[in-house]
């Protein structure tokens, strides 16, 4: 599994759909995201229930959303915790981990089979760019 | 050369842009354009304060808030922009904008999208005025996603033109506690 995570609207989705050479139904079919909004109410034990469950799919997307001043509100306060937990299952579970900013990737566990794809994607690129010239 | 550095407030992208941008080969002079708009004296002071200490670097300061592809300088410039985040809080909560599509629905991210785009296009006409640019945007986007309104857009239009200029740069840096983690280096090829 490659566990895609980042800042909100950094282009997580986009940039794994292109590193994949994956269209919206493979997505649709093999992906998952949001999967911060799955936590929210989860007890350990179930957390790791659904990192269990997750962890069968190709690809995971999670929003970072641990990086504010800790919420007021107690639900928030534990769904935001819950949402960090399930995070760290994930990345234990995944062959790659990828956080992404600002569209870039930064490779933080594994990725060499991942990048060697990504490098035959750029590749097919280039030589279509040059066929067109 | 165009560069981009990201980094949350006081990580220090600040110093590490202008230590950028001081590197820099080349004699075309040291330009900063300031795009945060002052507001009240105490904004005033603190302008001139940082007007004086810029000078003392080597870089002349222009304000500009809105419009950034206007903007006008001298030749083979090495120019430093702060910070994006400014920018586009100027050109998204000062302008005239849409605020609803012809069904009378707030649709935040048709202007997000227009924005942005408007936004990226000044960018483009800034980067053939200069032999350098550097950009300094801000990293926002870790707090949760409860936002709405116009909050809701500012981020959609911030993240879009962070994405839009990554993809677009030659360098691409994030800078945490002062240290610099390169994202992106055409130069060495990652």
């Amino acid at each position: 599994m490659i566990f895609v995570t980042g800042p909100l609207f950094a282009g997580k989705q986009e940039y794994i759909m292109e590193a994949l050479g994956w269209d919206d139904a493979q997505f649709e079919a093999s992906a998952v995201r949001d999967v911060q909004d799955l936590a929210a109410e989860l007890n350990t034990e179930q957390l790791r229930a659904l990192a269990d469950t997750l962890a069968e799919k190709k690809v995971v997307i999670a929003t970072e959303v641990g990086g504010g001043v800790v919420p007021i509100d107690p639900a928030q306060r534990q769904s935001r915790e819950a949402a960090g937990r399930l995070a760290c299952l994930l990345a234990e579970r995944a062959d790659t981990v990828i956080r992404v900013c600002c569209g870039l990737p930064r490779f933080l566990k594994g990725g060499e089979t991942m990048m060697e794809n990504r490098g035959a994607i750029k590749q097919t690129e280039s030589d279509k760019a040059e066929q067109e010239r | 050369m165009f560069t981009l550095v990201i980094g949350g407030s006081a990580s220090g992208k600040s110093d590490y842009a202008e230590r950028h941008v001081l590197s820099l080969k080349g004699d075309g002079p040291r330009i900063y354009i300031a795009a945060m708009e002052p507001f009240g004296e105490e904004a005033q002071a603190r302008i001139a304060r940082h007007h004086a200490m810029r000078r003392d670097r080597g870089f002349e300061t222009i304000e500009c808030y809105r419009n950034i592809g206007d903007v006008c300088l001298p030749e083979k410039s090495k120019v430093l922009l702060e910070d994006l985040g400014n920018l586009t809080a100027n050109e998204l909560f000062g302008a005239d904008l849409p605020q609803a599509d012809a069904y009378g629905n707030l649709n935040t991210e048709h202007i997000a999208a227009d924005l942005s785009d408007r936004i990226a296009a000044g960018i483009e006409r800034l980067l053939t005025k200069c032999s350098h640019l550097t950009i300094v945007t801000n990293e926002v986007f870790s707090g949760g996603k409860e936002y709405e309104g116009e909050t809701l857009t500012y981020l959609r239009v911030l993240a879009a033109l962070n994405r839009k200029l990554a993809a677009r740069a030659d360098l691409v840096v994030e800078v945490v506690c002062g240290l610099p983690e390169i994202l992106k280096s055409t130069e060495t090829g990652r």
